[in-house]
């Protein structure tokens, strides 16, 4: 792909059934690259933030972002990555069961890249995430260090 | 204000009219009367004076006739002669005259009677000298006077005639103090039925501004009543509200929530599907390879029973998703904000029916929409929500083996418009009757697909645009949905989200 680091996926999902299943399909799409797992928006800001190998001090990432999260909305951590100018260029694909055509359009406007909704028929979601799984390997991500 | 007090009050000033009217008509009665009483003293004044006068008159051509006498006596001036004539010519009549006007009073003919012979005898006196002095006896006729002087018959006229007078100026005063007297009982009647008029017009006075203050008073009371009532109902209606909104937010963040794990439960039963895959496949190599080796128990669960547990758990799971669904796209309803529109019914019946053209083909069965049907402000998805809804359903529940007619009526009515629906189909029992609109139920023979979520959906629509529905059915026979609708969408305050 490029010299740079391998991109790293940032999971924010706090249920770790949806985590699991959807690390399986990633990994059964043949993606190997590093996924961290934070089931909280605290811990995930502070990663994404001041990890030394987080994305805002340290390479290339992408977010996959579930928007009900027990400390805070998915949607305030996506403005808040939109806002940081470290992190604005982070692909964020907000993968969550709400199908709700408000709170769809309200991420697009916060600037989500990809907006998936997990659907409950498992064949379809296995689907989607290694839809997923190929669209991440075949995008080129900004450097984030040029930022 | 009761009927009744209603009633007494009209009956009172009524009364109250009447009774002033006939008063009026009492004083004009009594004024009139005194009118008469002093027009009648005023004659009987005048009369006395009449009589006065006549009989004065008679005295005065006496002492006329009698200066006369004795002035020819004197000098034999024939001119005397004629005056002593002309007063006597006036003595006749005017004593006619006094009999009649005193013709009622016998005390007064009385002295006419008396008076009469007394003239008679002094005017012969008078004749007897006269022509003895124009026969030139002067002596004899002076001797004739001075006989006759003796007599006093002048004096005698003079008494009797102030007596009459006398008694006329009585006769005057009782009659004048009489009619007076009748004169002062009308006034004092008059003055009784004056007050008796004022007494009634304040009585109907009072009677009517009590019962004006007692109606303000009451409309008053209406008044507060009524915003008091509206106050109420405002309050209910928020109320009402809040808890509707309460409820559908419940309902979106439970079945969200319901949502996630059942994401797991499918999940990780595909990757028990996935997993017994595996296994079955391993037990064939396994029997294929070395016949005997894998126990029946252990074939049995990976090829059967896993996979049956497995098929319950999805069929389930995949129900379950159903409701979530339902439930969420009520909610979602219920959040929506309407639009409301001119919306031509007749038109936007006839897309329902073409969208349900398929469904209508397949049962064997006709639709058929009475036009015109009253047109509507209102809300076009809900509206047409609602429709396809009784449609469809009349389509699906149709009677087997009897061909389907389906018809739609509508007609306005005081604000409002109602819709009916009518089928020929199955029918529901009157017990069902109310179930039906209830979310996930259903009723009668479950032979077709269905959640139980349509006619909740349309009762739910039905409210919200203003409007009521309900179901009158025969069972076997078909059933009629009566849609009632505002005509026109009158927003509340509820705030669409």
């Amino acid at each position: 792909m490029t010299k740079h680091k391998p991109v790293q996926i940032v999971m924010i999902e706090d249920d770790e059934g949806h985590a699991r299943l959807i690390e399986k399909n990633i990994r059964r799409a043949g993606i190997s690259n590093e996924l961290v797992h934070f089931t909280d928006g605290t811990a995930a800001l502070d990663h994404l933030v001041n990890a030394p190998n987080g994305p805002a001090l340290n390479g290339p990432a992408l977010v996959l972002l579930d928007l009900n999260l027990p400390d805070m909305s998915g949607t305030d951590i996506l403005a808040r990555i939109k806002a940081d100018e470290r992190l604005h260029r982070v692909p964020v694909v907000v993968l969550t069961t709400t199908d709700d055509k408000r709170e769809i359009a309200r991420c697009y406007d916060l600037g989500c890249n990809v907006y998936i909704t997990k659907p409950v028929n498992y064949e379809s979601f296995a689907d989607a995430i290694r839809q997923l799984g190929l669209f991440l390997s075949v995008i080129q991500l900004p450097d984030a260090t040029e930022g | 204000m009761p009927q009744r007090a209603q009633k007494r009050v009209v009956r009172l000033s009524l009364a109250g009219v009447i009774s002033s009217f006939v008063l009026v008509l009492l004083a004009f009665y009594f004024v009139v009367r005194g009118f008469d009483a002093n027009e009648r003293a005023d004659a009987l004044v005048a009369h006395s004076y009449d009589v006065k006068d006549t009989i004065s008159d008679i005295s005065r051509y006496m002492e006329r006739a009698e200066a006369a006498r004795r002035g020819y006596l004197l000098d034999r001036n024939p001119a005397r002669v004629e005056t002593l004539k002309d007063s006597v010519a006036h003595l006749a009549p005017n004593i006619e005259r006094l009999k009649s006007k005193t013709v009622d009073n016998p005390e007064q003919q009385a002295r006419i009677e008396a008076l009469h012979p007394v003239i008679q005898a002094q005017l012969d006196d008078m004749r007897q000298t006269i022509l003895l002095a124009q026969r030139g006896d002067m002596e004899g006729a002076v001797a004739l006077f001075r006989k006759q002087a003796e007599l006093q018959r002048l004096g005698t006229i003079r008494r009797i005639a102030g007596e009459f007078e006398n008694t006329e100026n009585r006769l005057l005063a009782s009659r004048g103090a009489m009619e007076q007297s009748a004169l002062e009982r009308l006034q004092t009647y008059l003055g009784l039925v004056v007050i008796a008029l004022l007494f009634t017009g304040a009585a109907t006075y009072m009677v009517l501004s009590r019962h004006s203050r007692e109606l303000l008073a009451s409309r008053m009371t209406l008044a507060g009543l009524n915003e008091g009532l509206e106050a109420a109902v405002a309050e209910r209606t928020a109320d009402l509200r809040r808890a509707n909104e309460e409820i559908q937010r419940f309902a979106y963040i439970v079945s969200h929530d319901l949502r996630s794990p059942l994401v797991n439960v499918m999940g990780f039963t595909a990757e028990l599907a996935r997993a017994d895959r595996e296994i079955s496949e391993f037990v064939d190599e396994v029997d294929s390879a070395q016949p005997g080796l894998v126990p029946d128990a252990v074939r049995a669960a990976a090829k059967e029973d896993m996979p049956e547990a497995i098929g319950f758990i999805r069929s389930s799971t995949q129900k379950m998703d159903r409701l979530i669904n339902a439930i969420l796209v009520l909610s979602r309803q219920g959040r929506r904000a309407l639009a409301p529109e001119m919306l031509d019914m007749d038109g936007l019946l006839s897309t329902v029916v073409d969208t349900l053209s398929t469904l209508r083909d397949e049962s064997n069965a006709t639709i058929k929409i009475r036009t015109p049907l009253p047109a509507l402000k209102h809300d076009r998805l809900a509206v047409d929500q609602i429709f396809s809804n009784l449609l469809e359903n009349a389509l699906k529940y149709r009677r087997p083996n009897v061909p389907g007619r389906i018809e739609v009526r509508g007609h306005a009515k005081g604000g409002r418009a109602i819709f009916e629906v009518e089928d020929n189909g199955r029918g529901i029992e009157e017990k069902d009757r109310e179930r039906i609109f209830e979310l996930f139920r259903r009723s009668g023979v479950q032979d077709k697909r269905g959640e139980g979520i349509g006619l909740a959906n349309v009762r739910a629509l039905a409210y919200r645009l203003g409007g009521t529905i309900e179901v009158r059915s025969v069972f076997g026979e078909g059933s009629t949905f009566v849609v009632n609708l505002p005509l026109e969408y009158v927003d509340d305050g509820k705030i669409g989200e």
